[in-house]
């Protein structure tokens, strides 16, 4: 359950933009540039303070924890901009997350790094890989901490066919597995073939909530993005 | 290979260790103050080569640990061995309180605060003459006592190099690096960057803190001016920049080659060896941005414990 606001000084970046997401769904967030897609993001994983609202994770209240709180509370998320680590190798990039004994964290990120096919770069630098590998690197950095909630920022954004397509399959295996995924994206065929619910915002407001289908058609949201 | 660097390190360790009874005086105190030097770049690796958060103050920690230990040893009577372990304690508690308003502060704002801290410092020790003999400085009891410094810097030097191999060898390692490569995304995956960088900031300063109370106990003098210079802190910048931050034996390896070279320098061309300290840090920013650890370590992927 997530009710939002957050100004930037006299900009309402999120104003007032409720949503409940259920357990084990794929969720789309879409809307224009500008439209605080991202600073929705921010505000549920603790990098923007709210100014007003809340957010609750299963019932308890998290905004105003710390960002690594939030994390430790089970939501995972991906950039916009890819962040790995890039002086760090691509197995440290995912050993850095947990605590516990290291040949567990080692099993698991070794596992993890093949869920994407990428054991065989395990010990390159991360900041020597692609762009789309690079993405991949966090994208199962990111489940490491084998989150419930999955945030990911565009996640097909630069990314080849192909290596979308993988994304999508494992972006379907996590919700097999019962997570819940949110997923901010400016391609529609991805947020049409994978959502099952899609919000619209528009200057910080949410103007439709409904399946893919039926949002393609509502007038708001052509209105939105075609202008009147 | 492995064998054959631990056969040096064995070697060279066991050379060090007879060096005063077969060098000369001047030779002895050269060693001491190369110990010094590894001590504090080490020290400054731990905080700055890896969280990235760049300590401008960190001769604070050398200051207070030299002044605790002289007023513990002038006043007090303590053995000098124990003050210089008083020393590391008084500079930990001193990072404790400076680290937790100052490490939440970005990247510039940090450097400048140490900067500041370091004037404070100063300005606060000149001020208490009762206590600290203000800019008369403080003077310790006579005490030959050269040698035996000689080995408790040399055990501190290596106390701090055997600290940082285990550090940076460590998951704990690699998450102070998250800090440093992208605070948010570590922040955003669960880990708690102000704790890190807080015991970090804490273990960085023991060393400067011990150094500082076996240098005022070699000296038997200190004053403010002499234990608070900003130069101290650049030098051991300059070190670590040189050697390859981040690694093992950067620090290590820039502590040896920069006294070296400076004390050459120093002894033919007294006027110019600032010039040569400039050169070295446009030379290292210019050519080897991570230094010479840092470019054979990527060269020849050498494991980062290097």
């Amino acid at each position: 359950m997530i009710d939002v606001h957050k100004h930037f000084g006299g900009v309402r970046a999120v104003n007032g933009v409720s949503f409940t997401l259920d357990r084990g769904r794929i969720y789309g967030l879409i809307g224009p540039n500008g439209s605080g897609k991202t600073t929705l993001f921010n505000c549920i994983t603790g990098l923007e303070r709210l100014d007003a609202g809340r957010v609750l994770l299963e019932g308890r209240r998290v905004e105003g924890l710390r960002p690594w709180q939030i994390a430790r509370r089970g939501v995972g998320r991906t950039f916009q901009v890819i962040r790995v680590f890039p002086e760090l190798t691509a197995l440290e990039n995912l050993l850095v997350v947990t605590t516990g004994p290291h040949a567990v964290a080692q099993a698991r990120a070794r596992e993890l790094l093949a869920f994407v096919k990428l054991e065989g770069l395990a010990g390159e630098y991360a900041g020597n890989l692609s762009y789309g590998q690079q993405k991949l690197v966090e994208f199962v950095r990111m489940l490491m901490r084998d989150p419930s909630l999955i945030l990911l920022d565009e996640p097909a954004a630069g990314v080849n066919r192909t290596l979308l397509n993988d994304l999508l399959d494992a972006v379907r295996r996590l919700r097999e597995q019962g997570k819940t995924v949110l997923l901010v994206e400016h391609d529609m065929k991805v947020v049409m073939g994978l959502c099952e619910t899609v919000f619209v915002l528009d200057h910080g407001e949410k103007i439709a909530e409904g399946p893919p289908g039926v949002i393609q058609s509502d007038e708001r949201v052509i209105e939105a993005y075609f202008g009147r | 290979m492995k064998r054959l660097a631990v056969g040096v390190l064995v070697v060279a360790l066991l050379a060090l260790a007879v060096y005063p009874m077969l060098g000369t005086g001047y030779g002895t105190r050269s060693v001491l103050q190369i110990f010094m030097w590894i001590a504090l770049a080490g020290s400054w690796n731990i905080i700055s080569g890896l969280t990235g958060y760049v300590s401008f103050g960190h001769v604070a920690f050398f200051g207070a640990g030299a002044y605790t230990a002289g007023i513990l040893i002038a006043s007090s009577g303590w053995s000098w061995p124990l003050a210089a372990l008083a020393g590391g304690v008084a500079a930990a508690v001193l990072a404790l309180g400076i680290g937790v308003p100052c490490l939440r502060l970005k990247g510039p704002y940090f450097a400048i605060a140490m900067l500041g801290l370091n004037e404070v410092l100063r300005a606060l020790v000149s001020y208490f003459e009762g206590l600290t003999g203000g800019g008369n400085g403080l003077s310790l009891p006579t005490l030959d006592a050269t040698v035996p410094v000689y080995y408790a810097m040399g055990l501190t030097a290596v106390a701090v190099t055997v600290g940082a191999r285990l550090i940076i060898g460590s998951r704990f390692g690699l998450r102070l690096m998250t800090i440093r490569e992208d605070e948010v995304a570590a922040e955003a995956l669960g880990i708690p960057t102000f704790r890190h960088k807080l015991l970090a900031f804490l273990l960085s300063a023991i060393g400067p803190g011990i150094a500082g109370a076996l240098t005022a106990r070699d000296q038997g003098y200190i004053e403010p001016l002499s234990v608070f210079p900003l130069a101290t802190t650049i030098t051991m910048i300059v070190m670590t920049l040189f050697g390859g931050k981040g690694t093992v034996w950067g620090p290590v390896l820039g502590a040896a080659v920069l006294f070296v070279a400076q004390e050459l320098v120093w002894a033919r061309y007294p006027y110019v060896h600032p010039l040569l300290f400039g050169a070295i840090i446009v030379a290292v920013v210019l050519v080897m941005p991570r230094g010479v650890l840092g470019l054979f370590q990527s060269k020849y992927r050498l494991p980062r414990t290097i």
